[in-house]
Formats: structure tokens, C-alpha cells, sequence
């Protein structure tokens, strides 16, 4: 155990911070402390060119191998990335998605030619991803999707039929992956493909689907004989599943790092609202503000222990990994009612017509989604239960 | 001893409660949001007409001469359909006031009179909240200076319109100045009186917030028995079905706290603090556990504006916030309890509370 950096290593620091000092000025200033839950509808455009000028310095994907084009940085760096990223505060990333988990599966799962077709877009910054996993009828039980792939020999492409739903900036994204059913008999994790698509096609319609924040930030996606070039399926048919299930642990891997930031950066708002309007003199706000505070260090704690351990070539995790979706969501779900007892009365009046939040607010509301998405709660005790303790199997069906 | 309710009263709020549901749907709650007042004045007369807006005026003027425990239920009502209109604020909180002072200022026993037969509209501030409701539509605004009380025509105050979470909630800043002709009341009585009213709108606010705790879990109940994942409903799983538990256990809990306090205001009104409190937090506690469990086991859909959930969610966000927040009524409740006159054993449930 060694808690602390290498003199290398804070010298990296001071280059992280000293670009961001010089970069995010002029026209970005404006998206300091932008774009994050609640946030991410907003300075779409301007967030793309932030994204691009990220990718100039060579800011995407610093975790990523240097022979795929990122910075081949080491967990420490990573670590001291997302720290500089969030204090400097950067805006939410428009690339996440591609950064976070189409490129690593790529990376793990794909051919040579798909990473030299699809990851140079995303170290660039200039091509966003989505992700196309739940449907109406796949939710929590995500292997029941319904969308096929069928194998057009004539046209030499899959085409996809059926409905993803929840699904996160396609409404902005270039490209998506999808799970589709393969095989048309087959049922649950079986006869699954992992799929790459692109969004600009005639059979691939958008329509937003408005949040109780008023904004639209996922989307329903159709496919309609949806086009995908026969080498496009990363896997094989039938390896879906696991591909899907390798995405799901980059998912809770090194990307928790930068929320964290997002979180102290939230937490730290909110004790400034507290300490504005003598809130912070309420001895219940106190305890509230501390056990917060309390439990954002465990989880960063918790997340470094995580990444310093060994985990497996294909994002596998390790058990303590289970725990951390259940933890966040409700620590961020509570955070959104705290941030509305601190505001008081004043938190159920809009910043303006039609319908604007203030960021807290919007955070309040935003965050009654984080126990829900990517794994509810429920969920995630279910795993915690039957995997990280071996208990007994919920009779599923 | 007898905590039930009689069979007229119950039979009242059953013929108001058949009506509310069936004409106030989600549906018909999302068209008053793209209304220009966010207000049915159609809806309005109708509820005149059942008598409502009468209810707590006195017979001389023309009411009914009933009191806040034959209404309570019908606020608790108001909350399951999550009301726009501000029935509960008018016939509750406002009539009451007024008729305490009818006897000897002839602008309350008129105003009083056109309450009950809908031809007047009123709306009521008070310190505790720093805005008025529906005061936009209000022919007359009930207003709180120092110890005064004022009755102040509509065209008299500059209203500031401040938008609302809830998008069924018109709130209003009202810029206003007091002289002597709006004066109602002042001093120790005006005090009194204002001590009331945050009782009255406190206790209004913990029966809606009952009400709508009962609804999102009646719509939850109906969606996790519909949804199936797993080849089976989402409702058979113990996950869930705890979730509704704990919600209902939290409201049936709440609900004597309600009626006790109903109950004290109308009996003896300058002791009812203890209770009101009581009744707004458990309340206010009910319906955020609700909300919470109830968009929890919703998924997805929950957070849509789609989903008529979150008109019930964020009205009880809202009404938890109004008329004292939950720290307010806490921090009665423990200067009450800390009292070294209070009056807390075995045998004072229901007796005399302060010394």
C-alpha cells in the first residue's frame, strides 16, 4: 500500500493543469461546470468542439493504449486526470460513451479493421456513440430483447428490426451498438449478436422521450431493416451476451472516476448554498452535509482499491466492484434531497419559464433516475446477493 | 371514545371524492397546465355547486357551518387527484378566518356569503410561505402584515408570477403595500389568528399529502402488476412488494395523526400545534416515501413526463415544502415535547396537551 503519487506522477498533475488552465478559456469558459446530470442537454455544439480541442492536446482517452491513439496512461494518471479534469471544472464529456465503452470493447472484443475504422473517431472527438441495450420488454431483464438480426446474403449486411428505448444522446450520437437476437429461435443470453451501426441511415428513427426535467436526454430508436456491414458484428453470433456483459464492467470500472469528480463538484455547490443561505447553521443539514461528504471519500476510496487491483483482460471485476452501482445511485439520490432541503422552499420555484431548472434542481430531478437506470437497485441487490454471496437464484420466469 | 368518522361525513366525501375522480383524471390535470390561468373555472363552479366552498361558512352566511373535521377527508380527496384548483386553500385555510371575523366587519360576512355561491374567489398568505397561491384568479387576497391582517382587492397588489416545479402550482410574489382600510385585525388577536391559519394550512397540506401518497401507490401497485419482466410481474418480486409495504404502512400511520389533528383544530384550535405538526411531518413522510418507492418500481417510465406519476410526486414535493417544511414542524414538536408544563404521560393521549 502506498497512498500517495510518485514525484513523476505530480508532475503529470501539473501538466493536466496547466492545459486545462490555458485551454478552457475564451470560448469555452462558458461550459465550466457544464453538461453534467441534469446538464447534459445543454452547449451540446460547443461541448462537440470542447470535445475536439480535448483530442488536439491529446485529453480523450488517456487510459486507452497508446497503439490505439490514446495516452497509455497508468491508473494513477487516470486518477489525477479526472481530478484536474473536474477541478479545473470540465464539462461533461459528449464522448463518454465511445471513450468509456464502445472503444474498450472494441479494444477487447473487435477485429483489426473495426478498431481501425471506429477507434480514430472517438480519440478524435469527432464521432459520438450510444448504446442500444434496453427495449419495452428488456429492462431489468435485459437478455429478453426482441430485436433481430438477420443476415442478408444478397446485400452482404445484417439488417436489424425492432425498438431500443432509454437510450442516451442518440439523438446526437454518429454511431450505435447494438444487441439484437441473432437467432430467431433462440431465447435470454443465447443466440445474442453485439452489433455496430451507424445512425445517419434511412432505417433508423429518433424520437425523444421528454424526462420529468421538462428536457429530452434519451431517446426511443427504431429499426426498420436497419443496415449493418457484415463485418460489423463484433464477436460472433451468439457471443452477444458476453460481449455486452465484458461492456458492462468497463462501464463500472475507470469511468466511475470522473462522476466522483462531478459528485464533489455537486456536494461542493450545495455546501455553498448552505453556508449563502444559513442553512449550514441547521444542525440536521450538518449531519446530512457530513455523512455525504463521509461517504463520497468512501466511495473514491473504494474505487481506487478497486483499480488497483488485478482485473481481467475483458473488464471482468472484481467482487468489491458489485457493490458500487447500488452505492453511488442512492448516494447521488439522497444528494439530490439534500441539495433540496438545503435550497428550502426556494428549491420549488423555477430560474425561469418555461420550465428551467436551476442546476440543484435539476440535479434533484435528474438523480431520481440513478437508482433505475443501468441496473435498478433491486438489481443490483440481486447481484450483490446470488453472485458476490452465492446465494440461492431468484426463480426468474 | 369513538376515532371514526360519521356516516355523514363520510358519506359527504364520498359523493365530492366520486366527482374528483371523475372529472379531475391526469389527463384533465395536463390540459389546466396549458391553460393561461392553469385554472377551470368550469371545474371551479362545479365544485361550488356540490357545496364545497360553503362547507366551513357559517349557516348566517349562507354555508354550511361545518368545520375542518368534516373536512378533512375531502382534502385528503383533493390529494388523491391532485387537485389543481385551490379548494383546500379557499375552503379551509381562508373561510375560516374570514368567519371569525364576520360577526363584526361586514366586508368578511359578504366576501363570506359570495364564497359559498362561487361568485367571489379568495387566496391566503402568510409568513410561512413566502408566496401566494392562485392568487392570480383571487378576487380578494388575505394578507399578513406584523400582527396585522389585511383584506386586499386583487387590483390593489402587484402580483409577481413565480413559476412553479409542480407545473399544476401558480405561485405569485405579491408586492403590496398595508393602510388602514384593508386592516382586519392587529395585535395579540391578529397573532391568534395568523397561529390558526398556519395550523389550518399545514393541516390542509398534511391531508392532500396523504392523498397523494395514496394514489402513487395505487398507480404502482396497478403498473408493477401489469409490467412483467422475467416472463412474470415486476409486483411478484419481494423487492417490490416491500417497497409498496413500507409506503403503506407510512400512510396508514399518518392517517390518525391527521384525523387527531383535524380533530384539535376544530375542538380546541389553540392547542393544536403538536398535532399539526405531528400530522404534517408523518404525512409529509409518507407521500416522499411514496414518491420515491413508487418512481423506484416504475423504472424507467417513473421519470417520464410521460408517466402521470410525476404530477403526484412533484405536488408532494411541493406541499412537503409548504406551509412549515419539515424541519419547521419538527422543531415545534421537540419545543412542545421539551416543555416542562407539558403534559406527555401514559393517561394524556388525547387530554389537555399544555399546562
Amino acid at each position: 500500500m502506498k497512498l500517495s503519487f510518485s514525484a513523476q506522477d505530480e508532475a503529470f498533475r501539473q501538466e493536466v493543469a496547466g492545459w486545462l488552465q490555458a485551454n478552457l478559456t475564451g470560448e469555452f469558459a462558458q461550459l465550466k461546470f457544464r453538461g453534467g446530470p441534469g446538464d447534459e442537454h445543454m452547449f451540446q455544439a460547443e461541448r462537440q468542439q470542447w470535445e475536439r480541442k480535448l483530442a488536439q492536446g491529446g485529453w480523450t482517452c488517456v487510459g486507452w493504449p497508446k497503439q490505439y491513439g490514446g495516452r497509455g496512461c497508468s491508473i494513477e494518471q487516470q486518477v489525477i486526470f479526472f481530478e484536474e479534469y473536474a477541478r479545473a471544472g470540465g464539462p461533461g464529456r459528449v464522448g463518454h460513451i465511445g471513450e468509456g465503452l464502445a472503444g474498450p470493447t472494441i479494444i477487447a472484443f473487435g477485429t483489426d479493421a473495426q478498431k481501425q475504422k471506429y477507434l480514430p473517431g472517438i480519440v478524435a472527438g469527432t464521432e459520438l456513440w450510444c448504446q442500444g441495450y434496453s427495449e419495452p420488454g428488456a429492462g431489468s431483464d435485459l437478455a429478453n430483447v426482441k430485436t433481430r438480426a438477420r443476415f442478408d446474403a444478397q446485400k452482404n449486411k445484417w439488417l436489424l428490426n425492432g425498438q431500443k428505448v432509454w437510450t442516451s444522446l442518440a439523438h446526437e450520437a454518429d454511431y450505435i451498438f447494438v444487441i439484437a437476437r441473432t437467432d430467431p429461435e433462440s431465447s435470454a443470453h443465447k443466440g445474442l449478436g453485439f452489433f455496430l451501426l451507424k445512425m445517419d441511415q434511412p432505417g433508423i428513427t429518433v424520437r425523444p422521450i421528454q424526462q420529468i426535467t421538462g428536457t429530452c436526454e434519451f431517446n426511443e430508436v427504431f429499426f426498420d431493416d436497419a443496415e449493418c456491414a457484415a463485418d460489423d458484428i463484433v464477436g460472433k453470433p451468439g457471443d452477444g451476451w458476453k460481449v455486452a456483459m465484458g461492456l458492462l464492467g468497463f462501464e463500472r470500472g475507470v469511468s466511475t472516476l470522473g462522476q466522483q469528480m462531478q459528485f464533489q463538484n455537486e456536494l461542493n455547490e450545495i455546501i455553498a448554498v448552505a453556508k449563502q443561505n444559513g442553512a449550514d447553521k441547521n444542525p440536521v443539514l450538518r449531519q446530512r452535509i457530513a455523512k455525504a461528504h463521509a461517504e463520497l471519500k468512501i466511495m473514491r476510496y473504494n474505487s481506487l482499491r478497486m483499480l488497483s487491483g488485478q482485473s481481467g483482460s475483458d473488464g471482468s471485476l472484481q467482487k468489491e466492484a458489485l457493490i458500487y452501482k447500488l452505492f453511488w445511485a442512492t448516494w447521488h439520490r439522497d444528494l439530490g434531497e439534500l441539495a433540496m432541503d438545503v435550497m428550502g422552499p426556494e428549491s420549488q420555484i423555477l430560474e425561469a419559464e418555461p420550465y428551467q431548472l436551476n442546476r440543484l434542481q435539476a440535479l434533484y430531478l435528474f438523480t431520481r433516475s440513478d437508482t433505475i437506470y443501468g441496473g435498478t437497485n433491486q438489481i443490483q441487490r440481486n447481484i450483490i446477493a446470488e453472485r458476490g454471496l452465492g446465494m440461492p437464484k431468484e426463480p426468474r420466469g | 371514545m369513538d376515532f371514526t368518522f360519521t356516516d355523514d361525513q363520510l358519506l359527504f366525501c364520498k359523493s365530492v371524492q366520486e366527482f374528483l375522480q371523475q372529472e379531475v383524471t391526469p389527463a384533465a390535470v395536463r390540459k389546466s397546465w396549458e391553460l393561461d390561468t392553469g385554472r377551470s373555472d368550469e371545474r371551479w363552479q362545479q365544485l361550488v355547486n356540490l357545496g364545497v366552498t360553503a362547507m366551513l361558512v357559517p349557516e348566517q352566511f349562507g354555508g354550511l357551518g361545518m368545520n375542518e373535521l368534516d373536512f378533512v377527508l375531502l382534502a385528503q380527496a383533493c390529494g388523491q387527484v391532485a387537485l389543481p384548483e385551490p379548494l383546500v386553500e379557499t375552503a379551509l385555510v381562508a373561510t375560516p378566518l374570514l368567519a371569525t371575523l364576520a360577526q363584526r366587519d361586514s366586508r368578511c360576512a359578504s366576501l363570506l356569503e359570495k364564497i359559498a355561491t362561487g361568485e367571489r374567489k379568495i387566496a391566503i398568505g402568510h409568513a410561512a410561505n413566502n408566496l401566494v397561491c392562485d392568487a392570480h384568479v383571487a378576487d380578494f387576497l388575505l394578507l399578513p402584515s406584523g400582527n396585522q391582517i389585511h383584506l386586499v382587492p386583487r387590483d390593489q397588489v402587484k402580483l409577481v408570477a413565480q413559476a412553479s416545479v409542480d407545473p399544476s402550482r401558480r405561485l405569485f410574489a405579491v408586492e403590496w403595500s398595508a393602510n388602514d382600510e384593508t386592516c382586519l385585525v392587529s395585535g395579540p388577536e391578529g397573532v391568534a389568528l395568523l397561529a390558526a391559519t398556519l395550523n389550518r394550512g399545514a393541516l390542509g397540506a398534511a391531508a392532500q399529502l396523504i392523498g397523494l401518497a395514496e394514489a402513487m401507490v395505487q398507480m404502482t401497485v396497478k403498473y408493477t402488476s401489469d409490467r412483467h419482466q422475467f416472463g412474470k410481474p415486476i409486483g411478484s418480486n419481494q423487492a417490490l412488494k416491500h417497497h409498496m409495504a413500507n409506503c403503506a404502512v407510512k400512510i396508514e400511520f399518518a392517517k390518525p395523526t391527521l384525523y387527531r389533528a383535524a380533530y384539535t383544530v376544530s375542538k380546541r384550535p389553540v392547542h393544536a400545534d403538536f398535532a399539526v405538526s405531528h400530522a404534517k411531518v408523518a404525512a409529509g413522510e409518507a407521500a416522499l416515501l411514496a414518491a420515491k418507492n413508487s418512481i423506484q418500481s416504475h423504472g424507467a417510465m417513473g421519470y417520464t413526463w410521460e408517466c402521470d406519476l410525476h404530477i403526484f410526486m412533484k405536488r408532494a414535493w411541493a406541499l412537503d415544502k409548504f406551509w412549515g417544511h419539515a424541519g419547521f414542524h419538527k422543531s415545534r414538536l421537540h419545543q412542545w415535547l421539551m416543555n416542562p408544563n407539558a403534559k406527555i404521560g401514559a393517561d394524556k393521549t388525547f387530554g389537555e396537551q399544555v399546562a
